[in-house]
């Protein structure tokens, strides 16, 4: 046996599985969105664009996902500062707040944002206690249930992609640029900021991404009447059981996700190289 | 470094870092809380403390029933997810194939492809080929989404072990088969550890593959208490939800004693 020979013997389990249970079902998928009939058509595409439901629904994903990435970036990014910035010990603690709700299954943290924001729920109940809202109000079935949610589903990714980044920075530059005279917020402006940046577009894609193709904590969340893209393809799958037109909006999602992807993968990439 | 930064900006930070912290752990210690009330309903703070739910949950046939299918599924995903990742980060990291880089990408794909693309996918696929989804679909499919993990952490072992060990070990003469298991395994045994954890994680908590993938009478934790929230939850939920939690904070001091969380975090 030559080290070639090992070395496929290595990969070659791994990358057929890959291959065939990975990539042809993504195929199988893409070749459903185009099959009507007759064969090749374009009819789902046409149903989804011409119906303003379906448009109302991706401007939904779209819109929600932007101010989820948004509201993840301002928490994440001095998180991740402050996570840089202190002792080895208060950082393991910081890392093991950021990931153990990371590990923790989707349906649990969702189920615990279920109980709180609930007509019952503490932070209703407690808003009415202040008089600030009336009788029935309840942020269950809301827009704002699921960017609350889905804040909190997201967040450690992109604390942990800004972490990486800062983590890699020289100490030594900010030093610097405080004994040449700058005040902490110019040196965060002119010396952490660019540094970061790789880290900020990185994590703020992938939130974005992966924001726009959940459908768990959207669906209990925001409930039948406010739904997102992700949710409406898993309601057509197992409810109306229509499954071209689901492969229609899977394409129409995947087509936005690869657009945010590719830049993704090109700055992972340079970062490590 | 903490020293040259304002005070009241550090009183900040550590404010800041404490609802933050409230935050992301809040929705965790609510569901813990609801699973030790007494009432009926769901409520939080929880009325009275009593453990009933748990003793509910464990008498009742369908989370049992739940619980074993999502142990299964994990364990073989983390046997199979293991062998096949570590194998190929072994052989990915030597850099002696053609494309190796772009293999390494390969292989991380599923991380960054969302799943419920893959899902749709692989139920379209699978229903046409062959019929009803099994175990055996989820088990792959989990493998898909779990293999990665091992990947990763594997080769961020690799990146920092001494790469002219096995040099010296072929010098001294052992044979190819030794010198994968007595030099190269060990060599990465920590981060294959570590990945295999993770990929029980992944697998045991995954619910979009499983929400998909799923047939009358095959259902997994996650799936199960994904169905009672849509329709009918009680505290039990709660209690399921509260153990699987245990088991996520079991794994991770697990995964610290193993590499270090934090190398993980950071890479």
């Amino acid at each position: 046996m030559t080290d070639r020979q090992e070395n496929l013997f290595l990969v070659l389990p791994g990358l057929a599985l890959l291959a065939l249970a990975f990539f042809v079902p993504i195929g199988q998928m893409l070749v459903l969105a185009f099959q009507g009939p007759e064969g090749f058509t374009l009819q789902h595409f046409a149903r989804f664009l011409g119906d303003p439901f379906y448009l109302g629904v991706l401007w939904r994903t779209v819109k929600l996902s932007a101010l989820i990435t948004l509201l993840c970036l301002m928490i994440g990014f001095p998180l991740a500062y402050i996570m840089a910035h202190v002792g080895p010990r208060a950082r393991l603690w910081l890392v093991i707040m950021v990931i153990l709700p990371l590990m923790t299954s989707v349906v649990i943290r969702t189920f615990g944002w279920m109980v709180v924001l609930s007509r019952s729920g503490l932070i209703p109940s407690t808003l009415r206690d202040f008089g600030l809202v009336g009788r029935a109000f309840s942020l269950m079935h809301t827009e704002t249930a699921i960017v609350i949610g889905m804040v909190q589903v997201l967040l450690p990714f992109m604390t942990l992609s800004i972490l990486g980044v800062i983590l890699r920075m020289d100490p030594k530059l900010e030093e610097a640029a405080r004994t040449m005279g700058c005040t902490f917020l110019q040196t965060l402006r002119t010396v952490v900021l660019p540094l970061a940046t790789p880290g900020i577009i990185a994590g703020s894609l992938l939130v974005f991404t992966l924001s726009a193709s959940s459908f768990v904590t959207p669906n209990l969340l925001g409930g039948p009447r406010v739904q997102v893209l992700a949710a409406s393809i898993y309601r057509q799958v197992t409810q109306t059981l229509d499954w071209n037109f689901a492969a229609a909006q899977a394409v129409i999602l995947f087509a936005g996700v690869l657009l945010v992807l590719i830049p993704y993968i090109r700055l992972v990439r340079r970062a490590d190289g | 470094m903490v020293k040259s930064i304002p005070t009241p900006l550090r009183i900040f930070a550590w404010v800041f870092v404490g609802v933050t912290g409230l935050f992301l752990l809040g929705p965790l210690i609510v569901v813990v809380g609801v699973s030790l009330s007494e009432s009926r309903f769901i409520s939080f703070p929880p009325n009275g403390l009593s453990l009933h739910w748990y003793r509910q949950v464990l008498s009742s046939d369908a989370y049992v029933a739940a619980a074993w299918l999502s142990l299964r599924v994990a364990v073989l995903v983390t046997i199979s997810a293991t062998l096949l990742g570590g194998a190929a980060a072994v052989a990915i990291h030597r850099r002696k194939l053609p494309g190796s880089e772009t293999m390494g990408a390969f292989f991380l794909s599923p991380l960054v492809l969302p799943t419920i693309i893959y899902a749709i996918g692989m139920l379209m696929l699978w229903s046409t080929l062959f019929g009803p989804v099994s175990i055996l679909t989820l088990w792959i499919s989990h493998t898909i989404i779990a293999a990665p993990y091992v990947v990763r952490t594997t080769l961020a072992v690799l990146a920092d072990s001494d790469p002219f060990l096995e040099e010296a070990a072929a010098t001294m003469g052992a044979g190819r088969m030794q010198r994968l298991f007595l030099v190269v395994l060990p060599q990465c045994a920590p981060g294959l550890a570590a990945g295999a954890f993770f990929a029980f994680n992944v697998s045991f908590d995954e619910a979009v593959l499983s929400l998909f993938l799923r047939k009358p009478g095959m259902t997994t934790l996650p799936v199960q208490i994904y169905s009672q929230l849509e329709f009918s939850p009680d505290p039990s939920v709660a209690a399921v939800s509260t153990i699987m939690i245990l088991l996520t904070v079991v794994l991770i001091l697990v995964i610290d004693r193993i590499v270090g969380v934090q190398k993980f975090a950071s890479s």
